[in-house]
């Protein structure tokens, strides 16, 4: 008697775990883009070396390299790489663990100048400035 | 002031699938969830099932979820949620009636990591001396209730429920760090299986959700660590 084991996606983002569960859900997003962006990268590389496959192969190529993508794909790949360091930080040592708070608004103070850049100049090239 | 407290609610005799119900009672900003949830059963409907044993946050018995986020009922007050309370029972549990979940496979993992001392050498004539710097090693875990807070705050574990958990690896820590404990050898192996201490990422929802305040994630490098070193001291 009793109800099965269920946990949901969306029951499980609910989740009220603040700061480190949204670096946690961005870092997993994070994860899934670059093997997504990495997945098409290879698979338009292959598809444009066959003739009967290149014309798919120039299209995917074109979502890869179309701006809007590429705001995204930053985002998430800078996110990913920046949280991984601190993870790794703090696995290494656990003493720092006690300021793990102040790691996460180190790496927000790390990400946003640096996604701010690339920002202003992917939007700036896309825009055709 | 008037507070409205939706309540998770199943019954495996009557309800095909849970629900949520809604009552309003006047409490006072220094009442506790877990009074409401006696005045709900006592004077507005006696079906509510919820645990609770010594309601002074030392049994863990009422640990559930509250605002979405995983607390022991008795220590969290109105003023600190608000008018609106939504509870609901811990996640990634089986559920047996409204709030009340199954925690037998959180306690199987408890008990898999040998969560007592281990020392076969003949006992000494008095007490198994220890330094006060080598108690201090293992002081933050040994303030663990058992509430499964953290367990179940846990998305390794939400994932897949054969993860050892934090509880059960706080509960290794106190040992393995422990000068008159034998056993840390033992322990590590089992928590370096498949499901044990690497399925932990680092996301910090069992430190944030201990009642108790332990340092779990701490614990649980400092764990890694001495799989990593073969150091305990």
């Amino acid at each position: 008697m009793g109800l099965k084991r269920n946990v949901g996606l969306m029951e499980a983002l609910r989740y009220q775990g603040k700061g480190p569960m949204l670096t946690y859900i961005l870092h997993r997003i994070g994860g899934l883009s670059i093997v997504i962006f990495v997945g098409l990268h290879i698979l338009a590389g292959y598809l444009a070396n066959h003739a009967w496959g290149a014309n798919l192969g120039i299209f995917i190529n074109s979502i890869y390299e179309n701006w809007l993508f590429q705001v995204f794909i930053f985002f998430f790949a800078l996110f990913h790489a920046i949280n991984g360091l601190r993870i790794v930080i703090l696995d290494l040592w656990p003493k720092l663990i006690e300021y793990q708070r102040e790691a996460i608004w180190l790496e927000w103070f790390v990400f946003l100048p640096i996604y701010g850049i690339a920002l202003f100049v992917i939007v700036r090239s896309g825009l055709g400035g | 002031m008037e507070v409205t407290i939706k309540l998770f609610r199943y019954n495996p005799e009557k309800d095909k699938k849970p629900s949520y119900k809604t009552y309003k009672l006047e409490a006072l900003e220094t009442d506790r969830v877990l009074d409401l949830l006696e005045k709900v059963k006592g004077y507005q409907d006696g079906t509510l099932s919820f645990r609770r044993s010594c309601a002074h946050g030392i049994c863990g018995s009422d640990a559930m979820r509250i605002n979405g986020f995983n607390r022991l009922a008795c220590k969290t007050l109105v003023r600190d949620t608000g008018a609106k309370i939504t509870v609901q029972p811990l996640l990634g549990m089986r559920v047996i009636k409204d709030l009340i979940v199954d925690m037998e496979p959180f306690f199987e993992h408890y008990r898999s990591v040998k969560p007592w001392l281990i020392n076969d050498d003949p006992e000494p004539e008095k007490e198994r001396y220890q330094s006060v710097d080598q108690r201090a090693v293992f002081d933050d875990t040994t303030k663990c209730i058992l509430c499964a807070c953290c367990t179940t705050a846990c998305p390794s574990f939400w994932g897949n429920e054969q993860y050892v958990g934090p509880a059960a690896i706080v509960a290794a820590h106190r040992f393995i760090f422990d000068s008159r404990d034998k056993a840390a050898a033992e322990r590590l192996k089992i928590l370096n299986e498949v499901w044990g201490v690497y399925r932990c990422h680092t996301i910090f929802n069992c430190t944030l959700a201990c009642p108790r305040e332990i340092q779990i994630t701490r614990a649980i490098g400092e764990v890694k660590m001495a799989l990593t070193t073969g150091k305990t001291e």
